[in-house]
């Protein structure tokens, strides 16, 4: 490129232009007006609201951030909040706190600690949630599938305030992946390879293709062996 | 004409892939959007896909991926249109479009015009319902300047054409993908074609 990009740099109260920016950053209570563009990055800390796209090579967020249209970055640390109206592309996604998408979510890898909402599909090659709050998709996909319930520690206090009425729980219509490894999981339809069903698990529906393991404390209405998976048409 | 659909279980079970893969093509967006329909069924939501669309498209993948990427694969598979330019000297010789159709629609046009894909896509559809006994020459005029001012709309989206008479008065209709459509009394579909299918077809044939 041959003019140069200018940076974005907030600190304090403030209101910014949209635009294409080679670094974005946040410190305080901020609101940008329109689509940005990172090339670089973006970082967040403090109170900040994109009024339309938000794309950065990576993002880095502190504190609470609402973005009013899509959001992709190839890679996402969200410490705190977020409130994306989406949809979400990615390819890696770390959570510590709670996220809130309206539309479907994308990403290769999708790391959670904490709580989410999401109210479209959550599609992502490796899964790993760790639930400290109420975990709530429609529809959830991909490769490798694992949810738990968070550690028990010194952090469960603040979890607690953070995320106080609910149990932790995740919630689903239907979980699809080649393994699924779900705890604390209620969910009218799950379908994949290799299902384990650990505690604290209400299955409506399982169907799997080479194996299913149950823990005596999962409760599952059906479960069906479907086709197994190694023939080529 | 009714498009089969083809469950997401049943094709699996078809074609051996697992739920991860479907899962991994459709982030790389190796299958578009709008071929996931979701109906609801007696077991709840089910996912739906036009069959013979997706299982043309699992066969490319499957071919392609042991040899490509699958960012590759996406970039060979993308709907946009792709750049092929032909002469219609060469559209006769292969057959491609037939020479009545050339002179019919194309008259002034000398021997060694250069078409785009896309005026080619619009004479081979033409070419195809006229061969078929379908379609009037004369429809067919109608019908590439339908195809003319609106296909540029549909920027790459899924596009099907509909062709429908009653009592002899006969139109032509673009409609995105997938739909559902239906017609009172008395009205004969003539024709429904997938442009999508076709342009996969031309493709195959310009190569």
């Amino acid at each position: 490129m041959d003019h140069k990009v200018p940076d974005l740099h907030i600190s304090g109260v403030s209101t910014a232009p949209g635009g294409h920016y080679r670094q974005v950053t946040i410190e305080g209570v901020g609101k940008v007006e329109g689509n940005v563009q990172a090339d670089d990055g973006c970082k967040i800390s403090g109170i900040v609201t994109v009024r339309g796209d938000l794309q950065a090579a990576s993002l880095r967020c502190e504190g609470k951030l609402k973005v009013e249209g899509r959001l992709s970055a190839e890679s996402s640390q969200i410490d705190g909040y977020a409130d994306v109206r989406g949809p979400v592309h990615g390819e890696t996604l770390v959570l510590k706190g709670g996220m809130n998408v309206k539309g479907d979510c994308s990403l290769e890898r999708f790391d959670a600690e904490g709580g989410f909402e999401i109210d479209g599909l959550l599609n992502a090659g490796q899964l790993d949630i760790r639930l400290y709050g109420k975990g709530k998709a429609r529809e959830i996909g991909g490769e490798s599938i694992r949810v738990r319930k968070g550690v028990q520690g010194a952090w469960k206090k603040l979890w607690q305030r953070m995320f106080p009425v609910w149990n932790p729980e995740l919630t689903a219509d239907l979980i699809e992946g080649d393994e699924a490894d779900l705890e604390h999981s209620h969910v009218s339809i799950v379908r994949g390879n290799r299902v384990i069903l650990g505690p604290g698990c209400r299955i409506g529906l399982v169907e799997y293709r080479s194996e299913l393991i149950k823990h005596p404390a999962a409760k599952v209405g059906k479960e069906r062996k479907t086709g197994d998976g190694s023939h080529f048409a | 004409m009714e498009r089969e659909l083809i469950s997401k279980k049943e094709l699996l079970d078809l074609t051996g892939i697992s739920y991860g893969q479907l899962y991994r093509w459709k982030r790389k967006q190796l299958i578009p959007e709008e071929w996931f329909i979701r109906k609801s069924t007696f077991t709840g939501q089910e996912t739906f896909f036009p069959k013979e669309l997706i299982l043309s498209r699992i066969d490319k993948i499957l071919n392609m991926k042991d040899d490509l990427s699958l960012d590759q694969v996406a970039g060979k598979l993308s709907p946009a249109l792709p750049d092929y330019e032909m002469r219609s000297s060469e559209l006769l010789k292969r057959n491609i479009v037939s020479r009545t159709a050339l002179q019919a629609f194309a008259p002034n046009d000398p021997d060694h015009t250069v078409y785009t894909f896309e005026m080619i896509l619009f004479f081979y559809v033409i070419d195809k319902l006229l061969e078929a006994g379908d379609m009037s020459l004369e429809e067919g005029e109608r019908l590439l300047e339908t195809l003319k001012e609106f296909f540029p709309k549909f920027e790459g989206k899924a596009c099907e054409l509909v062709f429908v008479r009653k009592m002899g008065v006969s139109w032509f209709a673009l409609l995105s993908m997938p739909t559902e459509l239906f017609f009172e009394k008395g009205v004969k579909v003539i024709a429904r074609l997938s442009l999508t299918e076709i342009i996969e077809e031309l493709k195959g044939k310009l190569v």
